[in-house]
This record gives structure tokens, sequence and C-alpha cells, in this order.
């Protein structure tokens, strides 16, 4: 008689109790690791958050770091944001041309591709492209700056690296994003232009009047708002990552990989948040 | 003078530091005096740079005291141990020059909030520099310093506020020998020039023989022989006598 192929699904079936008891108490074991890892986790960005808001109205302040850094997360990312939005316009409005047409709604185009730039798509996926730029550039550099003892060097030498590094950087995305995603909402309405313009024949006032009409101030304020509280985690989380890094090298890659996957999901987070929000505002 | 001379500038009583249950510092008393250089020397994991990172209260100790300049660091508040930092220079390992900055920004770093006018932080940033021999690498960025360069320059921005400490934590590791005593030679060239108090942590013989007043060798987290050079070179202890050979 052939002997019973095990593979992971039968095996644990075949086991003895004890070895049975061994393996749900291990399963139990890391469970309990995995929770305490997230509370520390969650405890420590918290604690982080407090720090940044003590430290941000407390003088003296570092206006030429934050300058720079504003400058330098609004001019490295803008090519990046514009290309993508310029895309996301056209590939939108092509997209949807066939579905409105089938209705009968071709003229309505413009007016939907605005509304979901600027509502929606324009944020979040300027807020996820910044994430990943943004975000694993800050991350890596304060990771790579403790790895090597800047941050301890600029400690012992009486300066407040917390201030300088963090604070600096996260104000800059909070104020940065936002601008971002206005000038990537205007190349996506640019990209839609051009996009309804491969299938029919509307002239740029046309369009221009069409997207103005469509889009009333309860679309583009609650979507603004939202863009700080993007950049304000991104920038957060990002600089959290990089300062509490280790693991030498290693950790520097930890770090910025950490950096964009948890500051994109937080996007997500808030967005849904804010949405949830603005429902709930425009009801009442 | 020779009162001033003899008043202690560093006291380390009992000190105790672990890692989870590695215990890195087991019962570490110091004094150290105005003037004086201290070389600690000792294998690599011995210790030597978690005592020199007590020091400066880059880390804390489990049990113990260190007194600064007659300051207590472990009671000071943020802003005191900010003040207090500043009389105090710090040479890290691999210089630790901030990669985003020039060379002139990285030794006016510790100036920005000093309110200092522009041409005498200009004229500070060029003593340093000719106290190094770097006056040319002014406007050079960290990453075309040659490993020798980046030491001198860690000691320009380390010695631009006039410390009355200097802590170095290996500053000849990595260097090839002629670098390596070029730069111990301007560690005692910098001590005679400012009279600051040096301790200087290594594992470099050469280093200790040329700027060293009094070795205190680190073993398992203790002291285990503490003399001049040559009181401990003509030491039979074998882990003393080991440093030597």
């Amino acid at each position: 008689m052939s002997k019973p192929v095990l593979n992971k699904m039968t095996e644990p079936l075949l086991l003895s109790k004890s070895k049975r008891d061994a393996v749900t108490l291990k399963n139990k074991n890391d469970t309990l690791k995995g929770m305490k890892a997230f509370f520390t986790e969650v405890t420590s960005l918290t604690f982080f958050t407090g720090r940044f808001f003590k430290e941000l109205f407390q003088p003296p302040y570092e206006f030429n770091e934050l300058v720079k850094q504003a400058y330098l997360i609004g001019n490295k990312s803008f090519y990046l944001v514009a290309i993508t939005g310029f895309i996301m316009g056209l590939v939108l409005t092509i997209q949807s041309a066939p579905t409105l047409s089938q209705f009968g709604a071709e003229s309505w185009l413009p007016a939907m591709v605005a509304v979901s730039i600027i509502r929606e798509i324009g944020p979040v996926i300027t807020a996820l492209i910044c994430a990943g730029k943004v975000g694993s550039g800050i991350g890596a550099e304060l990771a790579s700056m403790k790895v090597t003892e800047q941050i301890d060097a600029m400690e012992v030498s009486g300066a407040n690296p917390f201030k300088y590094l963090v604070v600096t950087r996260v104000v800059a995305a909070t104020l940065m994003i936002p601008v971002l995603v206005i000038f990537s909402d205007a190349i996506s309405l640019g990209g839609a232009f051009m996009g309804v313009n491969i299938t029919g024949d509307v002239s740029f006032s046309l369009f221009f009047s069409q997207v103005v009409e469509a889009v009333d101030f309860a679309d583009v304020f609650p979507a603004f708002i939202k863009t700080f509280f993007f950049g304000f985690i991104i920038g957060l989380v990002a600089c959290y990552k990089g300062y509490h890094s280790n693991k030498g090298t290693e950790g520097v890659g930890a770090a910025a990989n950490a950096a964009v996957v948890m500051a994109s999901l937080l996007v997500f987070i808030i967005d849904m948040i804010a949405v949830q929000f603005t429902n709930l505002l425009i009801n009442y | 003078m020779e009162a001033t001379q003899n008043a202690t500038v560093v006291k380390m009583a009992h000190l105790q530091k672990s890692f989870g249950d590695n215990e890195v510092l087991k019962d570490i008393s110091l004094t150290i005096h105005k003037g004086e250089t201290v070389v600690v020397l000792g294998k690599s994991g011995s210790g030597k740079s978690v005592l020199i990172k007590c020091m400066v209260r880059l880390l804390d100790v489990d049990e113990g005291k260190v007194s600064i300049l007659g300051s207590d660091i472990f009671s000071l508040n943020r802003k005191e141990l900010n003040l207090l930092r500043m009389k105090i220079g710090f040479l890290f390992q691999g210089a630790a020059l901030y990669d985003s900055l020039t060379v002139r920004e990285n030794l006016e770093f510790p100036l920005r909030q000093s309110g200092k006018p522009r041409e005498e932080i200009d004229a500070l940033v060029m003593e340093v520099l000719q106290s190094v021999g770097l006056e040319d690498a002014v406007d050079l960025m960290p990453s075309e310093l040659s490993g020798g360069m980046r030491k001198r320059i860690g000691l320009a921005r380390s010695m631009i506020l006039k410390p009355e400490i200097m802590l170095y934590d290996e500053p000849t590791t990595g260097l090839d020998p002629i670098t390596a005593k070029e730069i111990s030679n301007l560690i005692l060239e910098v001590q005679k020039k400012y009279n600051t108090t040096s301790i200087i942590i290594t594992h470099d013989i050469q280093c200790a023989r040329i700027t060293a007043n009094r070795m205190l060798i680190l073993n398992n987290g203790v002291f285990v022989a503490e003399g001049a050079f040559d009181e401990l070179k003509k030491s039979e202890d074998k882990l003393v006598h080991s440093f030597f050979e």
C-alpha cells in the first residue's frame, strides 16, 4: 500500500493530541506577539505625533530648512505628478466615453470626469504617488542619517534633530501635497480635454464651461481639505519610520518600504473617513 | 593654575548598562581632570562606544551617575542638557558629516542658533578648517571627501564651539597607518591649541601612544588596568600585554 501524501493542509490532522496542542499554543503565541507589536507601534506613533505638535509651536523655528524641504518635495515630485495626472485624465475620459455613449449621455463626459478627478481620483492618486516618492525619500534619508550617527551628531552638538528633521519635513509635506494635488487636477482636466477631443470635437471654452458648471463648492472644498491630511500623514509616517529605524543598512531599505506601505494604507483610511464625514455634513 | 588643571571635569560612578540580558558596562568608575588626555583601550564589543555615548546621554544608564563639568547629566532637563552638550565636542567613528550639506554648512550647523553675525561665523569656519589643514575643502560635499578628510572635517565641526571636553570614538578606525598617524598627531595639536580635556576610545595602540596621558583598558564591562603608556606596556598581564604586541 502506498504511503499517504502529506501536505501542509493534511499534516495537522494526523498529528497526535499533544502535538496539536503545541501547534495551537504556538499559533496563539504568534497572534499575541503580532497584537503586541501592533499596539506598541500604534502607541509609539501616537507619542511621536504628540512630540511633533509640541515641538511645532516651540521656538526656535527652522524656517530655512522648512523652505528647503517644501521646495524639494514640490519641485522633485512635480513632473511625476504632472505626467501621471495627465495620463489619468486622458485614460479616464477614453474609458468612460463608450459607456456614456450607450446611454446617449456623451455630453456629460466633461462634467463626469471633472467631478471624479476633483472629488476623488486626483487627490488619492496624487497622494499615493507622493507616498511612494516623498515617503520613501524621507524614510530612507532619515534612516540613513540614523545608521551613520548623523542624528546623534546633531543631538550632541546641542541642536534639536527632531525639530530640524521631523517638524520641517512633516510641515513641508502637509503644505506641498495640496499644491501638487491642485496642479495634478488641472493637468488631469487638460488630459480629459484631449481625451474628449479624440472621439469628438469639443472646444476648450465649451469643455471649460461644462466643468465649471458641474463642479461646485461641496466638491472642491472637502477634497482640498483632505489633501492636507494626506500630506500630514505621508510626512509623519515617513519621518517616524526613518527616525526609528535600526538594524544598520538593512534598516534603511526596510524603513523606506514600511513608510510607503503604511502611508499608502493610511491615505485610503483617511479618504474613507473624509468621504463619510463629507456625506454626513452634506446630509445634515 | 595647578588647582585649575586639577579640577575634575568628568566623574563617573558605578556605571551599569545592559541591553536585554547583555551586561555591557558592569561597574565603571572614572575621574578625569582638566587638560588630561585619557585613552580607553579595549577589544571590539567591550563596551567602549557605549561608555562614551553614556557620557553625553545619547544612551541612558541602568545604574550609576555621570557628572560632567559639575552637572549630573541624567538630572538635567533638555535645555540644560543642550547647553552642557555645547561644551562637549564629539568626533564619531564615521565622522557623521551631514550628507546633504556642504563642508561649510556642516561646520556652521552647531552655530545656527547662536545669533553670531555672518562675518564671525565665516571667521570661525576658516579658523577650524585651518586647524585641520583643509581650507580648500570648504565648498565640497561630504561625498567628495576621502576617509581621512572626513575625519578632519568631523574634528573641525566638533571644535567649532570651542568645547572644554573632546570625546573621540575610534578616531583612526578605517584609516591607513599614515593617515591614522596624521589624525593622532592632529588630535594632539588640537588638544594643545585649545587646552581641551580629551577622552579617546580606540583599539589603535599607535593612536594611544601618541595622544595618551593616561590609559585604561576595558574588558567585559570593567576597567582591568590603568596607567601611563609605558607602565602598561611593561605589564605582565596577558590581556594588557596583548594590546602591545
